[in-house]
C-alpha cells in the first residue's frame, strides 16, 4: 500500500467553547514522514485526533487523496494508528491483536495467518505470537502496535507518540524501525512527539505547534538552522538569549557595543551553512539574539576570532554532561549556558565566542 | 526483622481480641445455624441417626419445583447479564449525550426498591387487568379479549429482571468506564462497528465484573420468597415458597433444610465457575 496525500484547509478545532486548534492549513504530501511537535497543550494530538476521527472539528477542511473527510468517524476514513499507551487488547494474543483489523475487513482465516505471521517476523515478534499482551515488555508491546497498525495496509499511519513509554535505549532502536518500515511501505506517516531529536531523526519535515497555530513548517535542518521565530528558536534548542543593538546594510549586520559585548560586523545569511546570521527580525535597533550552548565556544583570553560576537563573562558553574564540559556564564547580569571541550575552574574569566552562523536574531516582541 | 518478630506475639494476641466479636458473630449467626441445619436436614431434626429421607421427600414432592427454581434463575441472570452489558455498553460507547444522561438517570431507581415492594409493583403491572394491558389495549395494539394476565413464571422473570438489571449494570458500567478508553479507539479506527467493540473488545475485559455481578444476582434471587409468593401463587413454584410451606405448615425442618441444602448447592456450582475462572486468569 502506497501512501495518500493529506491536506489540511481552515481547520478549526475546539472542545466546548474553549478553540484549541486554529486556522490550521498544512499540506502533507504522499509518502511523507512528518512529525507534529510542540510542547504539552500546544495541540498537537488534538490535530492527531482530529485526522484520525476522534474529534470532529468545528470547520475546516482534511482532504485525502482529495475527498474532504473531516467529518466521517474513524472507522470510514482507512487511517491505522499507534496509540501512545499502545491500545493493545489485554484480552487477546499476540497474533489475534495483530489480526484483529484484518478480521473486521473480512479476510478468510489463512489469510489473515499469513500476514501476521509475515509481520511477526519482520517485528521480530516470530516467538511470541501465542502470549497474551499482559506479558510482553514495554518494546514488544510497542512492536505488536506497530504490527497492528501495519496488517491493515491503510495508507496512513498516525502514530500518537508511540515510543515515549519506552526507555532510552529500545526508543532509539525503534524510532530507525519505524522509519525504515514507513519508506520501505511508502506510508504516510504523522507522528506526534514532544522529543525533539525523535522528531529530527524521523521525520522528512517538522510541523512546529504553539497555541494552536502552525509556528513553522520545515525539514529537520531547517527548523533547525533557521527558526523564523523566537519561540521556535527556544523550542529547538537555542535557550541563550541577549539583546542588541543592531544595524543592516549590504547583507552586513553590525552589532554596537553595550556592556560586555564587543562591537562586531557579522555576515547575514542567505541560504543555511553559508555561515551566516539567521536574520528573522523585522527591523534594526533593538534585537533579541538566540544561540544554542554547543553553538559558542569559550576563549580564556579577549581575542575574538573574526565573524564571531564576543562576550566578556566569568565561570559560575561546571558540570560534566559527557563529551563536553557544560559551563553557566554570568555576563553583565545575564546567564549563559556554554558547552565546551576545555577545562576551565569556577571564577575564571573567559570571552564567550558566538560564530555568526550560530546566532539568531529576532525583534525584541517576537 | 528480628525486632519485627518480637513483637508478633502480642500483635497477634491484639489482632485476635480485635476481631474476636466480628467471629462470634459469623460463628453464632452463621456457622451454627448452617452447620445445624446440614445436620438437620441429614437427620431428624439433628437427632437420631443419618440418613437421606429428607432429601428423597424432597425430590419426590418438589423435583418440579426444583427445576422450575433452576430454570427460572438461570433465565434471569442470562436476560439480566444481556441487559446490563446492553445499559452499560451504551453509557460507555453512547454517542448523544442527551439519551445516555437520561440513561444514567433513570437505570439506577429499581436498586432502591425492595424486592417485596417490586412484587407489590409488578402485581398491578402485569394483572389481566393491570396497567400493561390498559396500555396495550387502549393503544389499540392488543384486543381486549386477548388480554391475558403475567403473574406466573413470566413475571417472576420479568420482576427479578427489573430488579437486579440496574445492579449488574452499575457494576458493569463501572467496570467498562474504568478500562483504557484508547482500546475502544483502537477498534474504531481499525473499522469495529460499535456493537463489535462491545462484544469483542470491551466485554472480555470486563468478563470477571460481569460474572462476579450475575453470580451475587443469581444468589440473591435463589434466596427471594416475597416475589415468588405474591407473582405466581401456583404450582410449580420456588424452593424458598416450598421451604417456608414446610415450615410455616408441618414444622418440618428436616425436608426444609434439605430444600436449602440444594440451594447451597446450586449456588456451589456457580461459585466453583467463578473461582476456577479467576484462579486460570491469575494463572495466565
Amino acid at each position: 500500500m502506497v501512501g495518500v496525500g493529506i491536506e489540511i484547509e481552515k481547520l478549526c478545532v475546539g472542545y466546548d467553547k474553549t478553540r484549541v486548534l486554529h486556522d490550521i492549513d498544512l499540506e502533507i504530501n504522499s509518502s511523507e514522514f512528518v512529525a507534529l511537535l510542540g510542547s504539552s497543550g500546544c495541540g498537537k494530538t488534538t490535530l492527531l485526533k482530529s485526522l484520525s476521527g476522534f474529534i470532529k472539528p468545528m470547520s475546516g477542511e482534511i482532504r485525502v487523496n482529495g475527498s474532504n473527510v473531516a467529518q466521517l468517524p474513524p472507522d470510514q476514513r482507512n487511517m491505522a494508528m499507534v496509540f501512545q499507551s499502545y491500545a493493545l487488547w489485554p484480552h487477546m494474543t499476540v497474533r489475534q491483536n495483530i489480526g484483529y483489523g484484518l478480521k473486521l475487513r473480512g479476510m478468510a482465516k489463512e489469510q489473515i495467518n499469513r500476514k501476521v505471521d509475515e509481520l511477526l517476523v519482520l517485528l521480530g515478534l516470530a516467538d511470541f505470537g501465542d502470549r497474551k499482551v499482559p506479558n510482553l515488555s514495554g518494546g514488544q508491546r510497542q512492536r505488536v502496535a506497530l504490527g497492528r497498525a501495519l496488517a491493515v495496509d491503510s495508507p496512513i499511519l498516525l502514530l500518537d507518540e508511540p515510543l515515549s513509554n519506552l526507555d532510552a535505549r529500545i526508543r532509539l532502536s525503534m524510532r530507525h524501525e519505524i522509519r525504515s518500515l514507513q519508506q520501505r511501505m511508502g506510508l504516510t506517516a504523522v507522528h506526534v512527539t514532544h522529543d525533539r531529536e525523535e522528531a529530527m531523526v524521523m521525520a522528512d519535515r517538522i510541523v512546529i505547534l504553539n497555541g494552536g497555530h502552525i509556528a513553522q513548517v520545515g525539514t529537520p535542518l531547517e527548523v533547525y538552522e533557521q527558526p523564523k521565530s523566537n519561540f521556535v528558536a527556544t523550542f529547538m534548542g537555542a535557550e541563550n538569549e541577549i539583546s542588541l543593538t543592531v544595524e543592516r546594510a549590504n547583507g552586513t549586520l553590525s552589532i554596537a557595543e553595550q556592556e560586555a559585548v564587543k562591537a562586531a560586523s557579522l555576515s547575514v545569511s542567505n541560504e543555511i551553512g553559508d555561515g551566516g546570521v539567521n536574520w528573522q527580525a523585522t527591523t534594526a535597533g533593538s534585537a533579541l539574539g538566540r544561540f544554542r550552548s554547543s553553538a559558542a565556544h569559550l576563549r580564556a583570553d579577549e581575542t575574538v576570532p573574526e565573524g564571531h560576537l564576543a562576550l566578556a563573562g566569568r565561570v559560575t558553574q561546571l558540570s560534566y554532561p559527557g563529551g563536553v564540559f557544560r559551563y553557566e556564564i554570568e555576563s553583565a547580569g545575564q546567564l549563559y549556558m556554554i558547552d565546551d571541550p576545555c577545562r576551565y575552574a569556577v571564577g575564571d574569566v573567559v570571552t564567550i565566542c558566538v560564530p555568526a552562523g550560530g546566532l539568531h536574531l529576532y525583534s525584541e516582541a517576537a | 526483622m528480628s525486632g519485627q518478630s518480637m513483637s508478633v506475639g502480642p500483635g497477634r494476641t491484639g489482632a485476635l481480641l480485635l476481631v474476636a466479636p466480628a467471629l462470634l458473630m459469623i460463628g453464632f449467626l452463621f456457622v451454627y445455624p448452617f452447620g445445624y441445619s446440614v445436620v438437620s436436614a441429614f437427620t431428624d431434626n439433628g437427632e437420631g441417626s443419618w440418613h437421606i429421607a429428607n432429601f428423597t421427600k424432597a425430590i419426590e414432592f418438589y423435583s418440579k419445583d426444583i427445576l422450575f427454581t433452576i430454570v427460572i434463575v438461570s433465565l434471569s441472570t442470562a436476560i439480566i447479564g444481556i441487559l446490563a452489558v446492553a445499559i452499560a455498553g451504551y453509557l460507555t460507547l453512547g454517542e448523544n449525550p442527551t439519551a445516555v444522561a437520561i440513561l444514567k438517570w433513570l437505570y439506577r431507581w429499581p436498586l432502591f426498591i425492595p424486592f417485596i415492594v417490586s412484587a407489590q409493583l409488578m402485581r398491578t403491572f402485569l394483572a389481566k387487568n393491570g396497567m400493561m394491558n390498559n396500555i396495550l389495549t387502549s393503544s389499540g395494539i392488543i384486543e381486549p379479549l386477548a388480554a391475558q394476565s403475567y403473574l406466573d413464571w413470566r413475571g417472576i422473570v420479568i420482576t427479578f429482571v427489573w430488579k437486579q438489571t440496574p445492579f449488574v449494570a452499575l457494576l458493569v458500567a463501572g467496570a467498562m468506564a474504568s478500562i483504557d478508553r484508547t482500546t475502544i479507539d483502537a477498534g474504531r479506527i481499525f473499522g469495529a462497528s460499535r456493537l463489535r467493540i462491545l462484544i469483542e473488545l470491551v466485554v472480555p475485559q470486563i468478563a470477571t465484573t460481569l460474572m462476579v455481578g450475575l453470580i451475587l444476582s443469581y444468589v440473591v434471587m435463589l434466596s427471594v420468597l416475597s416475589v415468588p409468593l405474591m407473582i405466581n401463587a401456583q404450582s410449580p413454584t420456588m424452593l424458598t415458597v416450598d421451604m417456608a410451606w414446610r415450615i410455616n405448615s408441618y414444622g418440618d425442618y428436616g425436608v426444609a433444610n434439605a430444600l436449602g441444602i440444594m440451594s447451597y448447592l446450586f449456588t456451589g456450582v456457580v461459585a466453583w465457575f467463578y473461582l476456577r475462572q479467576s484462579l486460570k486468569d491469575k494463572g495466565a
